[in-house]
């Protein structure tokens, strides 16, 4: 981690604060309607399946496959600079929302679309847990 | 879609409208103007074009960077004129057409008789101040960026948000780099024949592969460029149209289509609502992509283009790689593309320079080498918003 330039906190919307209040004790939880039981991502107060405002956040399973993903190998921020190259990935999880985030635990170069994967928790600081994923196994 | 909201593009307008002056600004690296400079700067040589004063325009349908706001009336201003219908479209690379199609409907409805659209940029001169910005490489203001779920990844800029439709197509057609890499060189040889293009150096299949990654799967060459640019087009009726300076190029059919639920959601990486909206268009002009002679194609990123060329029917989905491979881009292939070195080689003016191209190979007055031979239509695409706003305009001659 480099010191001088952190990397960027996340600043959460009001929406958002059930989903990163979860992470912060390390458990993914998403909005999910109690009329249509679907679950969606991101953060809303309206179901956009179904309109309804009837919802509840819940604790997903955390496991997901890749649907795509990316390599930064430049460097856009200097708080990046020690990470390149790194993955930035697109996970569909089993309850059906994707979720951007990166690949941990695995070379850049053996990263693939469909690969099982699972939630791992990055402490930023006291207040934030950052959900990433690695690959399941 | 569901029996409700079925919706039939009226065929009245097919024809009714023409574009009749086009222009651009000096293109590329321009420092020292603003974007409404090179935005005067374009109107007034489209204006010459045209054989048209700036008190014959009566309509401002004009964009510039997403930070400028109100555009359209501080170009009015420098143009001197108050405007009857005047605004600025926000769908990003899409709004150009929208722009133009609205014109359209504008004049048609007697709102305005004579519109100008235009958009332009001074994004080279914006990530090349300082090396902060150049290493930024944002073309908005950082209070502009996501507040989460994006930069704590370090998730910045539309390279990453493009390349993941790229790898997903990859897996699942088995698409290549080399299939980008033609459309990269097949493109840059169209700018060695336009002397105002940015981009002046040949570039080979090897040197694409040799050239530094961004965010991979794509590298430098599958960006396009960051430009200082602007274009514009006049848009009026075909009846008025006839006693002017130019051939007119006649509007035969626009449409549009928004992937709203998301870049990220269903399948739209990979199927682009330049399917609806080319269908639209399709339908409006009563043609088909049989019948498009040369393609205008938004090229933000090399992978658009090929994708794109799939939902607009010149081939089937996943066929956008050996399409492109067996050179039908090329001037004097089956389906020139970009012919004036797109956004990639020519400069990015977020498709605006598109319908300037559009616009002059409907005319037939470029030299041989430039002019796709016999062309009668021309499809152009627009591409934007955050990945998901499409648009397509299709001209043909008088």
């Amino acid at each position: 981690m480099n010191q001088t330039v952190p990397k960027p906190k996340p600043r959460p919307a009001p929406e958002s604060l059930p989903y990163w209040q979860a992470a912060k004790e390390h458990r993914l939880s998403l909005p999910r309607c109690e009329d249509c039981e679907q679950f969606w991502f991101p953060p809303s107060r309206t179901c956009p399946h179904c309109l309804s405002a009837n919802f509840a956040f819940k604790d997903v399973s955390g496991r997901g496959k890749v649907f795509s993903f990316v390599t930064f190998h430049r460097v856009y921020r200097p708080a990046f600079a020690e990470e390149v190259p790194y993955v930035v990935a697109l996970v569909e999880l089993e309850e059906g929302p994707r979720l951007l985030t990166n690949i941990l635990g695995v070379s850049h170069e053996d990263v693939r679309c469909e690969m099982p994967v699972e939630v791992v928790f990055d402490d930023y600081d006291e207040d934030i847990s950052i959900p990433k994923f690695k690959p399941v196994g | 879609m569901n029996a409700f909201n079925q919706i039939e593009p009226s065929r009245e307008l097919r024809d009714t409208c023409a574009i009749v002056g086009t222009a651009t600004s000096r293109l590329g690296k321009v420092p020292g103007t603003s974007s409404l400079d090179l935005m005067v700067e374009a109107i007034r040589n489209a204006l010459d074009d045209a054989g048209l004063k700036a008190s014959d325009i009566d309509g401002v349908l004009c964009r510039g960077p997403d930070d400028s706001y109100s555009h359209h009336q501080l170009v009015a201003e420098r143009l001197g004129i108050n405007a009857r219908f005047s605004t600025t479209l926000t769908n990003g690379g899409a709004s150009q057409i929208m722009s133009v199609a609205l014109a359209i409907m504008a004049i048609r409805f007697g709102l305005a008789n004579t519109v100008v659209c235009g958009f332009s940029r001074d994004t080279w001169s914006r990530t090349h101040a300082n090396e902060e910005v150049r290493v930024r490489n944002e073309t908005r203001p950082e209070s502009m960026l996501a507040r989460e779920f994006g930069p704590e990844y370090g998730y910045y800029g539309a390279t990453a948000a493009h390349a993941f439709g790229a790898t997903r197509h990859m897996h699942l057609y088995g698409t290549t780099r080399d299939h980008f890499g033609e459309i990269a060189v097949a493109f840059r040889e169209h700018a060695l024949r336009n002397p105002d293009a940015q981009m002046k150096k040949p570039l080979t299949i090897e040197d694409y592969h040799a050239g530094r990654l961004i965010v991979a799967p794509f590298g430098m060459y599958d960006c396009s460029l960051r430009s200082d640019a602007a274009g514009a087009v006049i848009v009026t009726s075909a009846a008025r149209a006839k006693d002017l300076r130019q051939p007119p190029v006649l509007i035969k059919g626009f449409g549009f289509h928004n992937n709203t639920r998301g870049w990220f959601a269903d399948d739209n990486m990979v199927v682009t609502a330049a399917k609806q909206a080319g269908e639209a268009a399709y339908r409006m002009a009563g043609l088909g992509p049989q019948d498009v002679d040369t393609a205008q194609i938004y090229d933000c990123f090399t992978y658009m283009v090929l994708t794109q060329l799939e939902d607009y029917g010149f081939c089937k989905k996943g066929e956008g790689g050996p399409f492109v491979a067996s050179g039908a881009l090329r001037l004097g292939g089956a389906l020139p593309c970009n012919t004036s070195g797109g956004q990639l080689s020519e400069s990015h003016c977020e498709g605006m320079l598109q319908i300037v191209e559009g616009v002059r190979q409907m005319r037939h007055t470029y030299p041989a080498h430039r002019q796709v031979k016999d062309a009668e239509v021309a499809l152009i695409s627009g591409h934007g918003g955050n990945q998901v706003c499409h648009s397509t305009l299709i001209l043909g001659r008088a």
